[in-house]
């Protein structure tokens, strides 16, 4: 036996990457990394203050950013109360409100459309009983789906929940069903061969293999999440960060109405960091294949 | 027990043209031996060994294995595929043990077995790795231990050297001469190196392409047990020259 392991972790360290010389104004590593991501944020805001006077900009209709920042620090640590602001304190319980709603909806999308994608991909029965279906609901918008939501479930959270529901499950279905179709057919021979049934073939092939494509489907479904969330909030529900959103720019607050848009922004991209660090986890094989490739 | 019988077996696949890939096959595998299939690519020889694997039905004829008829894969006719076809979020261990496990054997009955086989293959200080982190070579060594922790009756082996370096090559042969000298099982080897089918087989089927037929079998009487060394004998030689002999002759019939 002497094929030697080409590519053994236990047997020779990786080598390290080398080592990336520093261009211009950053140094390199991590730091230089973080320091050219926050340079274009950071001129943005800087140009944007520069061009108001007086706390405004646009003819007094955009807030500068220290006047959004202060409204920010007011609505997420001010007293309670029927002030002249109702948003003083309240920021946290919205921000839970519209979270706990995603959360919930997107639950339900993972909850059916995993099973159901991995199904259609796996089973022609089931692939043309569901899918034609699927396929036909599929191009209407879920902001059409708002009056329908409110009928059917009144101005509350179900409402919420079921287009959030409804927006998220589609991608999580669309790429489920492509990670279940596009198994490596010899993986399914050689389970069957060695004695596995249809059902083990389903559980100990098709969905590990479909797991990449699934997470893909997952991270498009939470973002279309957060979208649903804030258009519902803002028709159908009377709390939440679309609620806030809705009514900050109603009675004509520009200030809270930007600081709610980053809040948004702010939860759609650590929502999506816990989806990447689960993905992390789940395909830890993968990330070996790649580092070795 | 372990034979293998394809009788008048016919398989075309339909489309606008049908492609007759099997054109009545003849071949009788008895108990023990170890038959090469050996041919041009695109001669049917890898369809042939679908058949009997149970991953492909026959449009028409006979086959039986053991007497009984085929209808599906099972564990008593194991494959080992080309690229090995490991399961790529399983480590070594976890890829042998797939067999008796979706069997539903009792774990204390499978685990020394697959510590045996992997001494056997060479692969024990990798039976936490996973396939990626492995070459060619040893992907292919838990290939062959993943098909022999089932103690199959046939082992079907479609290409199994065919994408390895030479040196990787003659080192796996060497590992199949020794364990199936030690096994015995039936073994259906498909290759198109006319080497590797003297080295290895006790008779060699050579099949020809459009359509595929078995055209000639040749008896390989190397005395065994064989090992790669034997590659450059004399008597290795003579064989090589005869079996070459053959292959123009059936070309030229069939061309």
């Amino acid at each position: 036996m002497n094929d030697a392991p080409a590519r053994a972790l236990d047997a020779a360290p990786v080598p390290a990457a080398p080592k990336v010389k520093s261009r211009g104004l950053f140094p390199a590593g991590r730091t230089g990394a973080a320091m050219r991501a926050a340079l274009l944020p950071i001129l943005v805001i800087v140009a944007w203050q520069l061009a108001g006077s007086g706390g405004s900009l646009a003819g007094g209709v955009l807030p500068t950013p220290d006047r959004v920042w202060d409204a920010w620090v007011v609505w997420a640590f001010g007293p309670q109360g029927m002030g002249l602001n109702p948003y003083s304190g309240t920021w946290l319980s919205n921000v839970l409100f519209s979270s706990m709603r995603v959360a919930q909806g997107f639950v339900l999308a993972m909850a059916i459309g995993i099973p159901a994608g991995v199904m259609i991909g796996w089973s022609r029965a089931v692939s043309g009983t569901v899918d034609p279906t699927i396929q036909l609901l599929r191009p209407i918008p879920i902001t059409a789906w708002l009056p329908f939501s409110i009928a059917v479930f009144g101005i509350q959270d179900m409402g919420a929940i079921f287009l959030i529901a409804l927006g998220g499950f589609y991608p999580v279905v669309v790429n489920a069903t492509h990670g279940a179709r596009d198994v490596d057919r010899n993986w399914i021979r050689a389970a069957e061969m060695m004695g596995a049934s249809r059902f083990d073939v389903l559980r100990r092939v098709v969905l590990p293999a479909a797991l990449p494509a699934i997470f893909t489907g997952l991270r498009i479904g939470l973002g279309i999440a957060w979208t649903a969330v804030i258009v519902s909030e803002m028709v159908a529900v009377k709390s939440g960060l679309g609620y806030v959103l809705w009514d900050a720019y109603y009675v004509g607050r520009m200030d809270v109405v930007i600081a709610d848009m980053l809040s948004i922004g702010a939860m759609g991209l650590l929502s999506d960091r816990l989806i990447v660090t689960v993905e992390h986890w789940a395909l830890r094989w993968r990330r070996l294949q790649s580092a070795s490739r | 027990m372990g034979t293998i019988r394809f009788r008048e077996v016919v398989k075309t696949y339909p489309g606008k043209q049908p492609v007759i890939a099997l054109d009545r096959v003849n071949l009788d595998i008895g108990e023990g031996e170890f038959v090469a299939l050996l041919g041009p690519s695109g001669c049917g020889k890898s369809t042939l060994l679908n058949l009997i694997a149970g991953f492909e039905e026959m449009t028409s004829g006979a086959l039986s294995f053991n007497g009984g008829t085929v209808d599906s894969p099972g564990p008593e006719r194991a494959v080992v595929f080309q690229e090995a076809a490991l399961l790529p979020w399983l480590t070594v261990e976890q890829n042998i043990a797939f067999g008796p496990s979706v069997q539903k054997r009792p774990r204390a009955e499978y685990e020394p077995k697959i510590r045996e086989l992997l001494r056997l293959v060479g692969l024990e200080r990798f039976a936490h790795s996973l396939p990626s982190q492995l070459s060619g070579g040893m992907r292919q060594r838990v290939g062959i231990a993943r098909a022999l922790v089932m103690d199959p009756k046939a082992l079907l082996m479609d290409e199994p050297f065919g994408a390895l370096d030479a040196q990787t090559r003659m080192s796996m042969q060497q590992l199949l001469l020794d364990v199936w000298q030690s096994l015995g099982t039936t073994v259906l080897f498909v290759t198109h190196d006319i080497d590797e089918a003297i080295l290895l087989a006790d008779r060699i089927c050579i099949m020809s392409a459009r359509p595929g037929r078995i055209t000639r079998e040749i008896t390989v009487d190397l005395p065994r047990p064989r090992s790669v060394d034997q590659l450059t004998d004399p008597a290795f030689i003579r064989h090589k020259a005869a079996i070459m002999a053959e292959m123009r002759e059936a070309q030229k019939e069939h061309a």
